[in-house]
């Protein structure tokens, strides 16, 4: 267990706990804020005032502010188009990266020099806010959610990952492949791919949360409010603190319901489900990504 | 065998070249719609915009205006400010995170602090500036009532002009000291154990390790990360600023992309935006390839 060899002195062991005591601070740090939303987001609309800043356990216990989020159209649809962003963007990036990291990775490739200076000039020019915008309006994508799906289909930085990955494939495989007859096309599909399968596991993963996340695009693309994603939605209620919106488009409530609510929580509980997908899947980014880091320590 | 010509036979196929052009394809089509078409569109800034007809020619009229503007200055002032305090301020505590979670002997407890610390990363600005708000309200945030144990006053953080720029430093680090440890975790991790043995056998103390084996190992990770840093300069965070910024603590944390944004999209100066734009886009431009430059010198490694 010890890495250092010498049995540990009183000195040593004080300090290992004042580093595991300020260690797991950070870590309450990081939660309390969030656990207190959620503990809000739960609690009695009637005895949300008790809820103070650092209450991370509801006071009593509902679900209304979920059911009025549940029934309300506006709501509902931004969390349909957020789901459809994200399932259509990440497909669509998972396939446009993986084949052109293929082929960029291939000596012969005609032009290749000139495309890889290509993708570098994309990596370190960034178009304007304002010429972008003007292209998205030209090719008529303007209040289409496809406006914001296509606006990141390829990000530079991951097909350089993935070329990398697809590089260090043994050309042995790919020759044998050749000699079996198989295409360039069959090849990816039934050699690379499968090889590179954590890989990509782990940049959908990425492309995932980040389409999950997106709402600055929406915001300057989309103008009808049932097109808009979570993010979006969450913006105007938590962010601007526009309750027209969300709450007070028509006969969202029946008239006891809006009595009986509570802003904060209902706040509390939007932020809630615009973080659930991405606590959901986590547990597999940490699995992917950061497997090596965190089990270094047991090959020691 | 009476197959079509259309159809075929299994050995014959596309040559190779074309397959790799087309696979190669689609994603040319998204670089050139929306990369190098609007590339090519900056050429605007030098431009009257028009919406109909052709746009006339306005010389370097729009950068006068924008370098004679006092808002501008400003915008570019809080740029540096917030920028240095993200890239110098922040820098070393990473690297500690990274050093004390390296000394944790509780695999369990290493994966529990890791796992909360890289979290927030994940959450977008929108739900982290909702978090944040929510923590430091006036009335009920965690903030102001872990004060009131001290007996301080509430302070309202988010419309406070001399806490916003502390605001942006602290939810930064929130949401990223953990996650940007791990390179360093990694670098840790590389550390050959016989450095640490051979230190033992001198007779070194701890922080003797720390000192003479440990950071210096990590300096070119500590190099990298930084001159990397340096290319984003003018970055300073723009969907951090964009959520959390209102208009009491505008004059303060106002950055350059929330001007270009405003002034372009808001107040539908095509011209005079994309010229804020384009002078942003050449600075971080140079810095990028000289940090390129200097990172491929001191490391060996550079961003491509």
């Amino acid at each position: 267990m010890t890495r250092r060899g010498k049995p540990s002195s009183a000195r040593d062991r004080l300090l290992r706990g004042i580093i595991a005591g300020a260690l797991l601070l950070v870590s309450v740090v990081v939660l309390v804020p969030i656990l207190n939303l959620v503990a809000l987001s739960f609690s009695d609309p009637g005895r949300v005032a008790e809820v103070r800043g650092l209450t991370i356990v509801p006071k009593g216990f509902s679900t209304v502010n979920y059911r009025v989020l549940a029934a309300n159209p506006l709501f509902v649809r931004s969390v349909l188009n957020s789901l459809f962003i994200t399932v259509t963007g990440t497909a669509i990036n998972l396939v446009l990266t993986s084949m052109a990291a293929f082929a960029l990775t291939r000596n012969s490739l005609p032009g290749r020099r000139f495309f890889m200076i290509l993708v570098v000039t994309v990596m370190v020019l960034e178009p304007g806010l304002i010429p972008e915008y003007l292209v998205v309006k030209k090719i008529g994508l303007m209040n289409s959610l496809w406006s914001v799906i296509l606006y990141k289909a390829v990000n530079v930085y991951y097909l350089i990952i993935l070329m990398r990955f697809f590089e260090e494939v043994p050309v042995s495989f790919i020759e044998a492949a050749r000699v079996d007859g198989a295409g360039y096309g069959t090849i990816l599909w039934r050699i690379m791919l499968p090889l590179a399968k954590s890989a990509l596991a782990t940049l959908g993963l990425f492309y995932g949360v980040y389409h999950w996340n997106e709402y600055f695009r929406a915001s300057i693309y989309l103008s009808e409010p049932t097109k808009y994603p979570l993010q979006l939605v969450l913006r105007q209620f938590v962010v601007l603190k526009d309750n027209t919106t969300l709450v007070g488009s028509g006969a969202m409530f029946s008239y006891d319901e809006a009595a009986r609510l509570n802003y904060e929580g209902l706040q509390a509980s939007t932020i809630v489900v615009a973080m659930l997908p991405v606590l959901i899947v986590y547990p597999l980014i940490l699995k992917y990504y950061t497997k090596g880091v965190m089990e270094g320590g047991v090959k020691e | 065998m009476k197959a079509k010509p259309a159809l075929a036979p299994p050995g014959a196929r596309l040559p190779d070249r074309t397959v790799l052009l087309l696979l190669l394809a689609p994603a040319l089509v998204y670089f050139a719609v929306y990369h190098l078409w609007p590339i090519a569109g900056m050429v605007m800034a030098f431009q009257d915009y028009r919406i109909v007809g052709p746009s006339r020619f306005a010389g370097l009229k729009h950068f006068r205006t924008l370098f004679s503007s006092p808002a501008f200055l400003d915008v570019l002032r809080n740029t540096l400010i917030i920028s240095s305090m993200k890239i110098i301020l922040f820098f070393p505590l990473p690297i500690v995170f990274a050093l004390m979670v390296n000394e944790l002997r509780s695999m369990f407890l290493r994966k529990f602090v890791q796992a909360t610390a890289y979290l927030p990363h994940f959450l977008s600005w929108v739900v982290i500036a909702g978090v944040w708000i929510s923590f430091l309200s006036p009335g009920t945030g965690g903030a102001n009532q872990l004060r009131g144990v001290f007996g301080l006053p509430p302070v309202d953080y988010m419309t406070s002009k001399g806490h916003i720029r502390w605001v942006l430093f602290a939810s930064e680090t929130w949401r990223s000291m953990g996650w940007d440890s791990i390179i360093y975790l990694a670098a840790l991790m590389r550390i050959s154990p016989s450095l640490y043995e051979s230190a033992d056998m001198d007779g070194a103390s701890p922080l003797q390790k720390m000192r003479y084996v440990t950071l210096p190992e990590l300096v070119p990770t500590m190099v990298t990360v930084f001159i990397l840093n340096l290319g984003f300069f003018l970055n300073a965070g723009f969907d951090q600023v964009f959520n959390m910024m209102n208009d009491s603590v505008i004059s303060v944390i106002d950055i350059l992309d929330t001007y270009v944004y405003r002034i372009g999209l808001l107040n539908m100066q095509y011209s005079f935006s994309t010229a804020a734009s384009l002078f942003k886009g050449l600075i971080g431009l140079v810095l990028i390839l000289s940090t390129h430059a200097a990172s491929k010198r001191v490391t060996g490694k550079g961003l491509w």
